[in-house]
């Protein structure tokens, strides 16, 4: 319950409401092609897409949860959990993978007890795989919301994670 | 692709060919014997381009073509065997294998195995390397032999996901999956119930539904078309796992309801090994429901069978052969006067059965003593729906239909072609509405859902006839309480049917045993005159209108002709050539007698149940034993669909054959036979029958449409019945008046997946998650205020009965009300009905 609570808290917008989509979908004619910007507004919306959208815009488009699952998990700017407060990018672009960009995620993963995707039960952290930060003469990269964390090692990422509440 | 009638002239593999343009090139190339390899193409479905292997060199293209997308084209010079397309083959289908067990594909001791295989030892025995249930069934496998693949160039990966067990009726291993996106095209293009597409990306990709839902939550309607088209064993049914190839098909009827599809049944020896639809365009068209699909091979093929004849005496069982049987049973028949004998046959035995079953009670019997357990199940009703049956059409008018009305119709795990018919109806632009007050598999697609509130279904309907233009004068004074203030949605559906050039009505099950349903049939039944729309309504009995036309019913003479007509009674004197009896005066205005005590009750493919009249002697000839609290004196093995010639006469009226496929089990006979068998014993001429050709010829001098057995005209008739059934009166109802006491109202059906009187569920493992009999679904709302969770046991008060049932939490369910289906021979009184719950122990 209140895990709920401070997800409702955070994001200010409670998925279950009728307001939220009718707003959404006000801008559709409901035809299937409509389903990848209803799936942007969405998530523009409640920061990620809720089971609730899947089973609304299923309604309103006439197609299956399944198939609109299925489009969503291919494309991978739609995440399906709840954002956490902070996110971390660790990148595995080809320089950050040479010099080890797989390790930091791992040791964030482990950690964590985070999988790529997904969210820390607390909502604190979530974690991406990104392929490129843009600023390979720094690898290995970790971003965590808009800073970028160059020359990251194993020791000093949980240092720096820490900051961040 | 459409086929036009010009010809191209194209060349394959230096032979020239003539082919008509529209065609691809794997088309044409199987039109001629050319062998191209595929894996993700399949005839029903739309090219995909998948799987590459159908790569071909065309002259004058660049780089190679899959055959199964290039349209051919004039002058085209093809060539499907160059050393580079094999090559590229070959390295395509090993990149394909390196994720893919292939243990059972490429093993250099395969060859000396497969002599070594076959092993005795107490039960046959296979040795050797299976890792897949479906080894020699598997297409993969025959590719992998043509292109003649010894080694895998590619370090293998497995990917080591877990292989899904959780739903009935097939098991998913999808490590053995190589992503061909056959049964995603099959469940969204064809079946369009849209249950699996490709999930994640890249070497993530998986097949599945939303999230990590079972397909059971997913809405699957286990079809198992999916199944039928994988390539590999990936989708493997559970009953026929490791059984290999089937050796031969025999066509048939299914026997679970009304809809009467056309099955193809997998014959291994003399074994049932499972159904495959039939591409059949008046009914089914390729298509079958999960009772058809899965159900079959484990009624039919079950274990626990009756074999032999036996005799249960003082709660010990003992096994007769068929002439002491035969004996026992002449002998308790021929003290037992007309008055005192009972015969209730199911209305899921052949035409031949029901016809010999009431011409046994007729002329051995004396007695017009013969019913069905259909009377049971539409209780009052059952008038109003033989009216409704008079009116049917061809289902196959759906597919012109351009405003559908459902009424308490569910297509998901019933009926379910017919759902599959109206989401091709919604693809070409029919509108389809539904009534139905509980949530349904088309209440996601229909245009308008109109959920009426238990008790108000009457009501609802009658308001949609008096929006209708009249045409035909009600026959009674419609309910004074139509809905007040008519909910916009409801004027819009009556706007639709009003405007609508070919509108059509399908009745499903869900009003039937509501205690208004006499007039709620007959409202339909004014509606459909008012607006002109053809109805088609759609029994859960698979020969209801059998048994209507060979007469098992004490009112009724074959032909649909009424027994107290002096004039068809002297007909069939002559035919018979015996003297019949009148109807008997005790009979004439009740239904079975179950107050009465009877010497002989004889069950002709039913169950014993305690609502039945008690008898001295009970017969009980069915297809399973009876449960040992109702043995019954005398059980009579018979044989089951798949093991008889016969008919039946499905929901729109058609006559279709079924065909023995495989022998009875033991000893088990014919239903017919037995009922022949016993009148020749007991001395009476005209049941002379070698087969049932034979019968079917008789019944054909009595009954109108029957003929030719081998090929039954098809064509679809609606009833004829000139006799009304005596229905007595229902009881005065309890639901009028709100009650403080019982603030809930629960509303109750009748199940309708049983088979010769016996629960689907009681057999097939896979049905009992999927027909939830004797299982309470609560709205979540009313279970979260009561403090119910799911599983839990649950008391249900009314003013006249306490039950204890299990819970099932359902969202969808309108909050206040509640649903249970209740076994046969189970009542609760009024329906609906006020109640209240408690849990129990609490």
């Amino acid at each position: 319950m209140t895990k709920k609570r401070t997800a409702r808290r955070r994001s200010g917008k409670d998925p279950a409401r009728d307001k939220h989509f009718a707003r959404i979908f006000s801008e559709f004619r409901g035809e299937e092609g409509d389903l990848i910007p209803i799936l942007q507004k969405t998530q523009e919306r409640f920061g990620f897409i809720p089971r609730e959208a899947v089973r609304r815009i299923a309604r309103f488009l006439k197609i299956s949860e399944n198939q609109i699952y299925g489009v969503a998990s291919f494309y991978s700017q739609f995440r399906f959990t709840a954002p956490g407060r902070n996110s971390i990018k660790v990148c595995l672009g080809t320089a950050c993978h040479v010099r080890g960009g797989q390790i930091l995620c791992d040791a964030v993963e482990r950690e964590l007890d985070l999988k790529p995707g997904g969210t820390t039960e607390d909502r604190r952290y979530d974690l991406e795989r990104v392929a490129c930060l843009g600023c390979c003469a720094l690898a290995p990269v970790v971003q965590v919301n808009a800073d970028i964390h160059s020359r990251m090692t194993v020791i000093r990422l949980k240092e720096t994670l820490d900051k961040y509440e | 692709m459409s086929k036009r009638n010009d010809k191209v002239s194209i060349s394959i593999d230096n032979s020239p060919f003539k082919v008509g343009s529209g065609l691809t090139i794997l088309e044409a190339a199987e039109q001629n014997d050319v062998y191209i390899p595929t894996l993700c193409a399949h005839k029903e479905l739309t090219p995909f381009g998948g799987c590459r292997m159908c790569i071909v060199e065309v002259e004058g293209m660049r780089g190679l073509p899959t055959a199964c997308t290039t349209p051919v084209e004039e002058g085209m010079i093809i060539r499907t065997r160059t050393r580079q397309v094999q090559a590229e083959r070959k390295e395509i289908l090993q990149l394909i294998l390196s994720e893919h067990t292939s243990s059972c594909l490429i093993c250099e001791e395969k060859d000396e195995c497969k002599g070594f295989m076959g092993t005795i030892r107490k039960a046959g025995v296979t040795t050797g390397c299976r890792y897949c249930p479906n080894d020699r069934a598997c297409e993969l496998q025959d590719v992998v032999e043509k292109m003649e693949i010894r080694e895998i160039g590619y370090p293998v990966y497995y990917r080591n996901l877990r292989v899904e067990k959780d739903d009935p009726f097939y098991d998913r291993d999808y490590n053995l999956c190589i992503l061909c996106g056959r049964c995603i095209r099959m469940c969204q293009e064809i079946r369009t119930a849209n249950t699996l597409a490709f999930k994640q990306r890249g070497r993530y990709t998986v097949i599945g539904p939303a999230y990590e839902r079972t397909h059971l939550e997913a809405g699957c309607e286990f079809c198992g078309a999916c199944v039928s088209v994988c390539p590999t064993g990936a989708l493997a049914e559970k009953v026929s796992k490791w059984e290999g190839k089937a050796e031969r098909e025999q066509t048939t009827t299914c026997p679970f309801c009304g809809v009467g599809c056309q099955i193809r049944l997998q014959i291994r020896g003399d074994e049932v090994l499972g159904s495959l639809p039939e591409q059949d365009t008046l009914i089914n068209d390729g298509q079958l429901c999960v009772k058809g699909r899965f159900c079959v091979a484990e009624v039919v093929n079950n274990h626990r069978r009756l074999r032999r004849p036996y005799r249960t005496q003082n709660n010990t069982r003992r096994e007769l052969s068929w002439n002491e049987a035969i004996d026992l049973a002449t002998e308790r028949l021929s003290a037992c006067s007309a008055e005192e004998f009972g015969m209730l046959i199911s209305p899921n035995c052949s035409n031949e059965d029901l016809y010999i079953a009431q011409k046994f009670a007729r002329v051995v019997m004396g007695s017009h003593n013969i019913d069905t357990s259909a009377r049971w199940f539409y209780g009052t009703g059952l008038n109003g729906y033989l009216n409704l049956t008079q009116m049917a059409v061809p289902l196959s008018d759906l597919r012109e239909a351009s405003v559908i009305l459902c009424l308490g119709l569910d297509t998901r795990f019933s009926r379910s072609v017919v759902g599959v018919e109206l989401r091709k109806a919604i693809a070409r632009g029919a509108k389809v509405l539904t009534i139905n007050p509980r949530h349904h598999s088309l209440s996601v697609i229909a245009e308008k859902w109109i959920q009426p509130t238990s008790g108000t279904e009457l009501s609802l309907i009658d308001s949609l006839v008096k929006l209708t233009p009249r045409k035909a004068k009600p026959s009674r004074a419609s309910s004074k309480a139509t809905i007040k203030g008519l909910s916009d949605e409801l004027l819009a559906v009556a706007e639709m049917l009003k405007g609508a050039s070919s509108p059509m009505i399908l009745v499903g099950s869900e009003f039937l045993q509501h205690d208004e349903s006499p007039q709620i049939l007959e409202s339909i039944k004014t509606l459909a005159q008012n607006t002109g729309a053809g109805v088609l309504p759609l029994p859960a009995q698979n020969n209801l209108f059998g048994s209507i036309l060979m007469g098992t019913y004490p009112e009724l003479l074959p032909g649909g002709f009424s027994s107290s007509s002096r004039k068809r009674l002297a007909d069939l004197k002559k035919i018979w050539g015996l003297k019949i009896p009148g109807l008997p005066p005790a009979w004439e205005k009740k239904m079975f007698p179950v107050d009465k005590k009877l010497k002989v009750l004889y069950l002709v493919g039913e169950v014993p149940l305690d609502t039945l009249p008690e008898s001295e002697f009970l017969i009980v000839q069915n297809i399973y034993p009876p449960d040992p609290w109702h043995a019954g004196d005398l059980a009579l093995p018979a044989a089951s669909f798949a093991e008889v010639d016969g008919t039946f006469i499905n929901g729109e009226g058609r006559i279709q054959r079924v065909r023995k496929a495989v022998h009875p089990p033991g000893e088990a006979l014919p239903d017919w036979e037995i009922l022949c068998r016993i009148a020749r014993k007991m001395g009476n001429k005209g049941f002379n029958f070698s087969s049932a050709r034979k019968v079917h010829k008789e019944i054909s001098s009595l009954v109108k449409g029957f003929g030719n057995f081998d090929k039954p005209s098809r064509k679809a008739s609606p009833l004829t019945c000139e006799a009304e059934l005596f229905i007595p009166r229902a009881k005065s109802k309890t639901m009028k008046t709100a009650d403080k006491r019982f603030p809930l109202v629960l509303n109750t059906s009748v199940v309708e997946h049983t088979h010769r009187g016996f629960l689907l569920s009681t057999w097939v493992e896979g049905a009992r998650e999927l027909f939830p009999e004797g299982v309470l679904e609560v709205n979540s709302e009313d279970a979260k205020k009561a403090k119910i969770s799911e599983g839990d046991e649950v008391v249900v008060t009314s003013a006249n009965f306490e039950k204890t049932w299990p819970v099932r939490i359902v969202s969808e369910q309108p909050q206040g009300t509640m649903h249970v289906t209740l076994r046969q021979g189970e009542s609760v009184g009024s329906n609906p009905h006020r109640v209240r719950i408690r849990k129990k122990n609490v």
